[in-house]
């Protein structure tokens, strides 16, 4: 199993650092482990498009056949901030149906996933965070993929 | 000719055997961990493993073609014992496995034809083998696999390359490092290991050692190409390292690197302290912003200045209409008094300063007080009322009695307007907390009467038990108890059994009617909630 992941995993950082699409780019891969991503939002006023917003992805051994777990990081040096959207917790957790357990497929990748989470963001329209943010933040320990979001929404 | 054929059929045992017993020293290979040696078609790529496919199924229900092994362990957390099945990774479609699920054998051919390197590669095999074919290639012919050491007394292993020296299994030492080893190890050892060994720098040609590797690749070796030190100026020729001062000295950028990373650290020191600089001047700035607002609105409208400046026309305006003697006392009692008065009258002038309570300004005001607060039509004889209450709630300047009336009473009314804000805010806080609440009881509550209801089954079931039990033992009793009863000794306890029995099942119904009891009041306790939550709405509308 480990090895099908790591194989699999190489397979996707060859061909991400080939072509990305715009506004995606791969900041660090330095293990099979972790990876981290930049987004910019392009086209969306609520998203300046000289911000950007960092990804960081962590890969269980048994990636793909279970999702990997995918949250916006904060961090002052270069500066990342979360992004303000109704699915998205203050503390980077992102609530989307194809990141947990029900939703995911292993035909998704790294790539698709960061285009679902670009997408996502550019059509969003509301400023805001999702109903119980500041309870959920203090709250939560869980990973996010063994969450039950309540709020998932099939419009976005 | 039988000669021949049972010639033929010992070479095939000994094949067979020889390939039984390679399997076990060589594992079976990972399929999905090949590297192949040219670019394959897309689509004949697995979507979960990226592999080209490998024993590819095809899912009956919407085409989608995986590897079987893949489908399977996406499928493995739906475990059915019908087989395994669960939703297409593609399309979501419901799907499972049949017995027809094996794609055409074109497909498998064409993955199976796919050129890959030997697992062994990085031991040094250069063969290049069709996938099909590579696990036959491990355990028959690579060179860099591992068979039985053909000694006969050794069971040791030895790379099938290596197999024809005979038994190598003996103790040497590296003449390098001196290490002792097998003979069989030793080239793995020269290979990788060794830190004394030397190996040839394919680049300067010089011999390098392999502990000092690293270091030569990366910073000693003069035949790499390093950039010009003046690069990050401009300057994009790059030269061997042994050519690196050749081309220095020639090189305008390189002379001025030296001076130009000085100007560059100096410019970024004064960037920084001119960025505090201009942090100290928005600060300045605002402060000063701030004295001018203040002056500015003092001067153009008297009757706005400020909660410190609200004593000066306190300690002019009052000495006039009191006739007192002015001066701070004044200022005192005019902070000070207004508790103690609901509506003086307006021709007060004078009061004995035991009537002094001390409520400062701002202070909770008494119930009694907030009746004349309301606004309305207010007479025009009573001036001073309104003006106390205003002195005493805000900061604001009390008019000089004669002054316009309407300044105050717009500012009761913002007053008012702002308080009602915050009553509303906090009654959506309150109906929100209160709907929480009503939500946890509803769920507590809803446990609590099923168990209640789940107990009231049993207790009906054991009371008819012992009704039951009761009318049998009864029975018995009245059976046998004609002929005793003639001796007259056992009519006593027939009488006591069923005594017992009556008692037992009233205890019984006394606990029924108690379960029964405390649902009514678990129930009693929901509707209570409702109905605080209700009277607290009604409360904070105001
Ligand atoms: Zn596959
Ligand atoms: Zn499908
Ligand atoms: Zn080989
Ligand atoms: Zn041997
Ligand atoms: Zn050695
Ligand atoms: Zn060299
Ligand atoms: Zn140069």
């Amino acid at each position: 199993m480990a090895g099908m992941s790591s194989k699999r995993l190489q397979k996707e950082l060859v061909k991400i650092q080939g072509t990305l699409p715009p506004g995606i780019a791969l900041v660090s891969a330095e293990n099979l482990r972790e990876w981290q991503m930049d987004l910019s939002i392009p086209d969306n006023p609520i998203y300046p498009p000289t911000e950007k917003y960092r990804l960081r992805f962590l890969f269980s051994p048994s990636y793909p056949i279970e999702a990997p777990e995918v949250v916006f990081l904060a961090s002052s040096n270069p500066e990342r901030k979360i992004p303000i959207h109704p699915h998205i917790y203050t503390n980077g957790i992102i609530c989307l149906d194809l990141l947990d357990t029900q939703g995911w497929s292993p035909v998704h990748n790294v790539e698709s996933i960061s285009i679902s989470i670009q997408s996502m963001l550019a059509g969003n329209t509301k400023a805001e965070r999702p109903p119980g943010d500041a309870e959920f933040v203090r709250s939560n320990r869980q990973r996010p993929r063994d969450i039950n979001f309540l709020y998932h929404d099939p419009s976005v | 000719m039988r000669r021949l054929e049972a010639r033929r059929q010992m070479e095939e045992a000994n094949f067979l055997s020889s390939k039984a017993r390679s399997q076990n020293l060589n594992p079976p290979i990972d399929l999905r961990m090949l590297d192949y040696v040219t670019a394959y078609d897309d689509n004949l790529m697995c979507p979960i493993c990226r592999c080209p496919f490998l024993d590819p199924v095809v899912l009956a229900e919407c085409d989608h073609c995986f590897c079987r092994d893949c489908i399977r362990q996406t499928w493995a957390s739906t475990y059915s014992p019908l087989g395994p099945r669960g939703d297409c990774p593609s399309c979501r479609t419901p799907a499972k496995l049949g017995p027809r699920s094996a794609t055409s054998k074109i497909l498998v051919n064409i993955t199976d034809d796919l050129l890959v390197r030997c697992p062994k590669s990085e031991d040094g095999c250069k063969a290049q083998v069709k996938r099909g074919e590579v696990q036959d290639h491990v355990n028959i012919y690579c060179g860099y696999a591992y068979m039985e050491c053909t000694a006969d007394d050794c069971e040791l292993h030895v790379l099938r390359k290596d197999a024809a020296e005979g038994c190598l299994h003996f103790g040497v030492s590296c003449l390098d490092c001196r290490q002792s080893m097998q003979k069989a190890s030793l080239e793995t050892h020269w290979r990788v290991q060794c830190p004394d060994r030397k190996v040839s720098c394919e680049l300067c040609k010089e011999a390098v050692f392999n502990r000092e590797w690293d270091t030569h690749s990366r910073e000693t070796c003069p035949a790499i190409s390093i950039p010009c030190p003046g690069k990050v100026f401009g300057c994009n020729s790059r030269s061997k390292r042994s050519q690196a001062d050749v081309h220095a000295k020639s090189c305008t950028f390189a002379k001025l690197t030296p001076m130009l990373t000085a100007m560059q650290q100096r410019m970024d020191e004064q960037e920084a302290a001119q960025k505090v600089m201009v942090r100290k001047l928005e600060v300045l700035e605002g402060g000063f912003q701030a004295v001018q607002t203040i002056l500015s609105t003092k001067q153009e409208d008297p009757d706005q200045v400020g909660a410190d400046e609200s004593r000066i026309p306190l300690l002019t305006g009052r000495p006039h209409q009191r006739g007192d003697s002015g001066g701070m006392l004044d200022a005192m009692v005019v902070e000070t008094d207004v508790g103690a008065f609901v509506f003086p009258p307006p021709s007060s002038s004078s009061r004995p300063s035991s009537e002094l309570v001390h409520v400062r300004a701002g202070a909770s005001l008494p119930p009694l007080y907030s009746a004349p607060m309301a606004p309305g039509p207010r007479p025009a004889d009573l001036p001073e009322p309104f003006t106390m209450d205003f002195d005493m709630a805000s900061p604001f300047p009390p008019p000089a009695a004669n002054g316009p009336y309407i300044s105050p009473l717009h500012h009761l009314l913002s007053m008012h307007e702002s308080l009602r804000d915050e009553m509303s805010r906090m009654s959506a806080a309150l109906q929100e907390l209160d709907g929480r609440q009503s939500m946890q009881a509803l769920n507590e509550n809803l446990r609590t009467r099923e168990e209640i209801s789940y107990m009231a089954a049993q207790v009906a079931g054991l009371s008819r038990q012992v009704h039951w039990l009761t009318s049998a033992q009864l029975q018995r009793q009245q059976h046998g108890g004609a002929g005793r009863q003639a001796a007259g000794a056992a009519g006593p306890s027939g009488s006591d059994i069923a005594g017992a029995g009556a008692g037992v099942e009233a205890a019984v119904s006394t606990a029924a009617s108690a379960l029964r009891g405390a649902a009514r009041i678990v129930n009693a306790g929901q509707g209570m909630t409702m109905r605080r939550g209700l009277s607290e709405e009604g409360r904070t509308k105001l």
